[in-house]
Parts: C-alpha cells; sequence; structure tokens
C-alpha cells in the first residue's frame, strides 16, 4: 500500500532529476562543442560563422598550426609541458607534506603558522610580482623554464588547506595503531597515509598541473625569448581573424588535459577508508 | 582574545629579568662557552658534529656580514646616494636592488640571532643532562628528526620555498608603498622613502573616489559569486549522487569537460562568442535585431552579468567534483541509523549531509571567496582595455586586482599600486581571519574523526 502511494511522487522525481541534468549537461557540453566544431572551419575567420557554426569545413587550422614557424606552436607546447610537469611533482610534494604535518601534529607555533598561512594568501598575487622578477634576475633565472616551474611549485604549499581538510578526516585510531606496532612518523606518512591519500594526491597532481599549463602572467613576465613561450602566450598572440586556429590550438592542449582528468575522476570521487578501522 | 595575547607578552616581558638571573644562577662553563663563540659548549658536551656545524655558521654568517651584510642594511635606510651618469662614466645605485639586498640582509641578521639563542639553550639543555644520562649523539639527533621531531624535518622546504617565493616578494612591496618607486622615478633615478602614493590615495580627488567604486564592486562581485556558485556546485553534486540517477559517470563528465579545460582558452571563447562579429550577435541581426556590444563601453550590468555567469560556468564543476569526493566520505552507517529512526530523505540531508560537507569545505569557501575577490582572469579576458568615464585609468567591471595590474605592470605606478594593495590586504585579511577563526572546522577539527 505505501510502495503505490509513493510511486508517483518519485517518477515526478525522477523525471525531474532527468531534465536538470540534460539542462546542466548542455549547458557545460555547448560550448565546447561550438570550440571544437569552430577548429575546422575552412576560412579560419570568425566573421564567416553562420550562427555558431562554421560554414564549409576542413583541416587547414591544424596543418597551418604546426608548419607555421612564426606562432610555433610545437615549441610552445614542448615548454608548457616541461613547466607542467615538473611544477606539478614538486608542488604535490610540498603540499602534502605540509598539509599531513599541520593536520596530524601539534607542534609550537602551529597555529600561527596557519593564520600566517592564511593571512598571506589573502595578498593579491601578481603584487609580488615585480618583486619576484627583481629576485629572479638576481638568481639569473629569467628566461628559465625551471625558474618559472619552481615558483609555481613554491607558492603550491599556500593552498594546503584542501588537503589538510582531506587529511583531517583520517581517522587517528589508524595512526595509533601503526605507532603501537612501531613506526616513525616518516613511516606513517609513506606507508599509512599515502596509500590513503589516493583521491586526495590525485586532486592536488592534477591542479598542480592545471595552473601552469593556463597560467599566462607569470610566463609573460619571466619569458621573453619568443621561443620560451608558453602555449597560452602564444595562443593570445594570435590575431583575430585567426579564430579557426586558436580553437585548433586550444583543442589541441585542451584533449590531453580532458583525456587526464577523466582517466582520474574516479580517484577524485572514490571513498576513503572505508573499512580500514574496525570499532 | 587579542587582549589575553597582550597581557601574556606583558607578563613575560615582566618576568624576563627574573629568567634570566636563574637561568645565569645554574648554567655551567658549556652555556657560556657557547655564548663567547657558538658550538664549543656542544663541544664540550661530546656533540662534536652539532658543535662543528654550529661553528661554520657562525664562521659563515660573520663572514657575510663582514664583505657584504653590513653595507646592504645601510643601503637599505639610504636607497643608494650616487646617481647613475653615463656621461661621466658613474655606474651609480641601484635602488631597488639595493632595497632587495637590504632585506635579505635584515633576513640573514634574524637567522643568526636565532641560531645563536638556540645554540645557547641546547647547550645548557644537554649540560644540565649530561649528569643524569647519556646525550644524544648526530645519529640519534638525526632519528628524531624523522620521529618526534618530523614537523621540523617535513615543514623545512616548502617553508623556506614560501619564505622565498612569496614572504619576500611581499615583503618587498610593501616596502615599495613608502617609497616614491614608479612613474618617472625608476632606475637610474635615484628612489626615495615617501608617504605620497597614501596621501594621494586618502586625499580625495580622482583616485580616491575610484578606489572607493571599485572596491564596493569588488565586495559585491566576491560575495555575490562565492555563494551562488558553492550551492550550485554542492546542488550538482547532490544532483549527480542521487539513487535514481543512472549512468553518474556520463553525467557527471559534462562538469568535468568544462573544469578540464583551461581557463583562459574558456575566456577567450566566450569572449569571441559574446563579441560583435560573434554567433550571438549573428543570430540577433538574422533575426532583425541590432548588434549588441555585450562588452562596451556602455554596457556596465550586461557585461558585469556575463561576467559572473562566465566564472560560474568555470567554477562551479571544480566545487562539485570535491563535494563529491565529501559525500562519498559521510560514514553510510550514519543514513542507515537514520533511516531506521524514520527520518525523511530532507531531514537526512539537513542533518548529515549539510554539516559534513559544511564542515569539510569551509577553507574551499574561503579559498573561493578570496579566489573570487581576486579574480583576475574574467574581465582581463572579457573586457579587455575598456575605460570608463568616472573612474581612473579603469573600467566599470574592473575588480581592484585588474586595477592594480593596468597601473602597476601596465602604466608603472609601483608605488601607488603597492599603497593600494596593502589597503586590500588590510581588509580582505581582516575579513577572513575573522571567519576562518569562527568557522566550525577550525574551532572542531575532530569532530567526524
Amino acid at each position: 500500500m505505501k510502495k503505490l502511494k509513493l510511486r508517483p511522487k518519485r517518477i515526478a522525481d525522477t523525471f525531474l532529476t532527468y531534465a536538470l541534468l540534460l539542462l546542466v549537461s548542455v549547458v557545460f557540453l555547448f560550448p565546447c562543442l561550438w570550440l571544437v566544431l569552430s577548429c575546422f572551419s575552412a576560412s579560419g575567420s570568425i566573421y564567416s560563422f553562420n550562427g555558431f557554426f562554421p560554414t564549409e569545413y576542413s583541416l587547414n587550422s591544424f596543418k597551418s598550426l604546426f608548419t607555421d614557424s612564426f606562432y610555433n606552436y610545437w615549441s610552445w607546447f614542448k615548454n608548457t609541458l616541461l613547466i607542467a610537469v615538473v611544477s606539478s611533482f614538486l608542488g604535490t610534494l610540498l603540499v602534502v607534506v605540509t598539509a599531513f604535518t599541520i593536520s596530524t601534529f601539534q607542534f609550537k607555533g602551529r597555529k600561527a603558522l596557519m593564520k600566517g598561512a592564511l593571512a598571506l594568501g589573502m595578498f593579491p598575487s601578481f603584487m609580488g610580482m615585480t618583486a619576484v622578477y627583481l629576485l629572479m634576475t638576481q638568481f639569473n633565472f629569467i628566461n628559465s623554464r625551471i625558474g618559472l616551474a619552481l615558483i609555481y611549485a613554491c607558492g603550491a604549499p599556500m593552498g594546503y588547506l584542501v588537503q589538510k581538510g582531506f587529511f583531517d578526516t583520517i581517522p587517528k585510531t589508524i595512526y595509533d595503531a601503526a605507532k603501537i606496532d612501531g613506526a616513525s612518523n616518516l613511516r606513517i606518512f609513506c606507508s599509512v597515509t599515502l596509500p590513503l591519500s589516493k583521491p586526495i594526491l590525485v586532486y592536488t597532481l592534477l591542479t598542480q598541473f592545471a595552473w601552469p599549463w593556463s597560467d599566462y602572467i607569470l610566463p609573460k613576465l619571466l619569458l621573453k625569448d619568443r621561443e620560451l613561450w608558453t602555449v597560452a602566450m602564444g595562443l593570445m598572440s594570435l590575431p583575430d581573424k585567426e579564430f579557426a586556429r586558436f580553437a585548433a590550438g586550444s583543442v589541441f592542449i585542451g584533449v590531453p588535459i580532458v583525456v587526464l582528468y577523466f582517466c582520474l575522476t574516479k580517484y577524485m570521487v572514490n571513498g576513503l577508508s572505508a573499512g580500514a578501522v574496525k570499532e | 582574545m587579542k587582549n589575553n595575547v597582550f597581557r601574556r607578552t606583558l607578563g613575560s616581558i615582566k618576568k624576563l629579568p627574573l629568567r634570566c638571573k636563574e637561568f645565569f644562577k645554574d648554567s655551567g662553563r658549556e652555556t657560556y662557552a657557547s655564548m663567547c663563540f657558538m658550538g664549543v659548549g656542544q663541544m664540550i658536551n661530546g656533540q662534536y658534529v652539532k658543535g662543528l656545524l654550529y661553528m661554520l655558521a657562525e664562521i659563515l654568517l660573520v663572514a657575510y656580514f663582514a664583505l657584504q651584510g653590513i653595507s646592504d642594511i645601510v643601503g637599505f635606510f639610504t636607497l643608494g646616494t650616487v646617481k647613475a651618469d653615463a656621461w661621466l662614466g658613474i655606474e651609480g645605485d641601484n635602488s631597488v636592488i639595493m632595497l632587495l639586498m637590504g632585506i635579505f640582509a635584515w633576513i640573514a641578521l634574524g637567522f643568526l640571532v636565532y641560531l645563536y639563542f638556540a645554540n645557547i639553550k641546547d647547550a645548557k639543555k644537554y649540560a644540565d643532562m649530561k649528569a643524569f644520562k647519556k646525550i644524544p649523539g648526530i645519529k640519534d639527533d638525526l632519528a628524531a628528526l624523522i620521529n618526534s621531531k618530523f614537523y621540523k624535518f617535513a615543514l623545512f622546504l616548502p617553508l623556506l620555498g614560501v619564505l622565498v617565493f612569496n614572504v619576500l616578494p611581499i615583503v618587498f612591496m610593501i616596502l615599495i608603498a613608502f617609497t616614491n618607486y614608479g612613474g618617472t622615478i625608476v632606475p637610474p633615478e635615484l628612489v626615495d622613502w615617501s608617504l605620497d602614493s597614501f596621501r594621494k590615495l586618502f586625499a580625495g580627488g580622482e583616485l580616491a573616489q575610484s578606489f572607493a567604486r571599485i572596491l564596493g564592486w569588488n565586495l559585491l562581485w566576491a560575495f555575490a559569486s562565492t555563494f551562488f556558485n558553492y550551492f550550485v556546485g554542492l546542488g550538482l553534486a547532490i544532483l549527480f549522487n542521487k539513487k535514481c540517477v543512472k549512468g553518474k559517470a556520463i553525467w557527471r563528465s559534462f562538469p568535468v569537460l568544462a573544469y578540464a579545460i583551461p581557463g583562459f582558452i574558456t575566456l577567450l571563447a566566450f569572449k569571441f562568442m559574446f563579441s560583435n562579429g560573434g554567433p550571438i550577435n549573428n543570430m540577433i541581426v538574422d533575426n532583425g535585431g541590432k548588434i549588441i556590444d555585450f562588452f562596451g563601453i556602455n554596457s556596465k550590468w550586461m557585461a558585469r552579468g556575463i561576467g559572473f555567469f562566465v566564472n560560474a560556468w568555470l567554477s562551479v564543476p571544480s566545487i562539485m567534483l570535491l563535494a563529491t569526493g565529501i559525500l562519498s566520505n559521510i560514514n553510510t552507517d550514519l543514513y542507515e541509523a537514520a533511516r531506521i529512526d524514520g527520518a525523511s530523505g530532507w531531514v537526512q540531508f539537513k542533518s548529515i549531509t549539510l554539516p559534513f560537507v559544511i564542515f569539510s569545505t569551509t577553507p574551499v569557501l574561503l579559498n573561493q571567496f578570496i579566489g573570487n575577490f581576486n579574480n583576475f582572469g574574467v574581465f582581463y579576458f572579457l573586457r579587455g582595455d575598456v575605460l570608463s568615464d568616472g573612474y581612473f585609468l579603469a573600467s566599470d567591471t574592473d575588480l581592484l586586482i585588474n586595477w592594480l595590474y593596468r597601473m602597476s605592470i601596465d602604466k608603472e605606478y609601483y608605488s601607488i599600486g603597492a599603497a593600494i594593495s596593502l589597503v586590500i590586504f588590510l581588509i580582505t585579511s581582516a575579513l577572513s581571519l575573522i571567519v576562518y577563526v569562527k568557522s566550525a572546522s577550525y574551532k572542531k577539527e575532530d569532530t567526524f574523526r
């Protein structure tokens, strides 16, 4: 009896849910679709489009993308990859260690450290940039891709709060158990915390990768040689009539990272220590 | 709380003479040896490697100060006395570099003082301990670093990085705010200490008026977009998590797609979409309408609104993903217990899901707020170089950060830019400290353990 009563309500609920899902999907998919179709435009200029979509399709933009040596896309791409990979690994290491330490240990100056980090984070990031520029000239790091990666990586611990929030939810009992078994804190971090932290590790790696991958302010300031430009700078330098080439270049650097995200989403939404501790 | 800190500090200052007296009374020769030369006390204690390290540090630091440090500290105050002259072949002083090296010298000095006191304390501690038990050698000290003092070992590199690449530049820019650096006064001209930029900012005039207007819009923007994005993101996460949704991964992939695309691409694409020759205007014209200049000089609220939704498009997916992760961490027993007790879906949401999610995401919420407050990209890409009437070098969609960028990087008004950023910093950091300290996830870190 009860079941029957619920049914119409449940159907309406399901219907509404799916309608919403559809709407959300269209909102998010449409601009991407538009960009992808645009890169196959034959004429290349946005003025020749019929509404949202190109009138004629061809692969011209991709060809010119890789053959043009003035807009040297291929070298931009390699630069960006190098900077992003180095800063991703280094930054993740720094931020995870910071977050773990602050989450797990009670030590002198801990709260002061947390408040200080928060206050520092409030500063508009690029205001220090003139100073960063001067520093880099002192260290001879202008036009250095590794120097740039180092700046990204060293900025990472400032955003430790997300990771700390995650480590806070790992039950303390696990650590106590490891300690009773005689593990040192370093050991605990390497063999207990890290394996439990796959979701947040992946999240951190990705965000640390995505930031340099799409940043344009710092490269613009520090990489003066055209040879050393990143994709973001290169794409911004493309003139208006090259809209299709912009779209093609965007799709080309967009696709790897999109694929990466999709392969790894399951880590990002997976549950954590289900059943690790039995009470 | 402030009062407490104040009282404690005052108390410890009052007790200082007494503590010093006690300290000297029961100090042995090891302590005094360390006072004369760092590391000697450790040597007497039998900790040779540590002693040697302290000695080496003292020699290096003193050598640095003799050769370079002291003149750097003098340069910090004078900011250069000799002006460059190409005719006479005088190289001159570069004020900005002198300021920077001066900061380095101050840091080195602080480090030396810290080491000195740490060394004395250390010598005394082990001298007192020597009588009762075997004192640890260098091996034991290193072993302690990975266990009981793990935090020192772990935080060293991150702190160093943050210090060099975040704190130092910020200190530098704060100091710049109190100089007249910028405009025509850039090296090789000599820069000097001055309060001119603050005077210009608060003494009325176009600059002060623009500042007030931009600040108002910036606050509105930050609050509105943070709350909108947060609740839409949370809503989406819950929507995708519903039991009746089949193929969750597929539905979820659309926002993830938006999340994965680098932000500047999205922003440039949206700019093209709303541009005068872009598809939206194309369609308006085809249907007999007139071209709408979405980001033109007269479309204040239109541009603001488009910026708001484009920003939502960009940031909602990340919040959704994070909320999804957090939702999956909720102990499912809680729901089971609630169901057995007869709680409806809404009650379950209100009393289990929402508190848990808000607890776990307060830091995210704050980060989002700060990110939105300093959201440089949206209007930089969408609106470009529009300048509005009634603003000093700014448009009516500009956030403070866009204004600062234009002032300091494009127009090279460094000291005014630095002064403005100092004022913003004071406002926003105070605001977020209050929120953070009052929030549940700071007060009760262990609630959900």
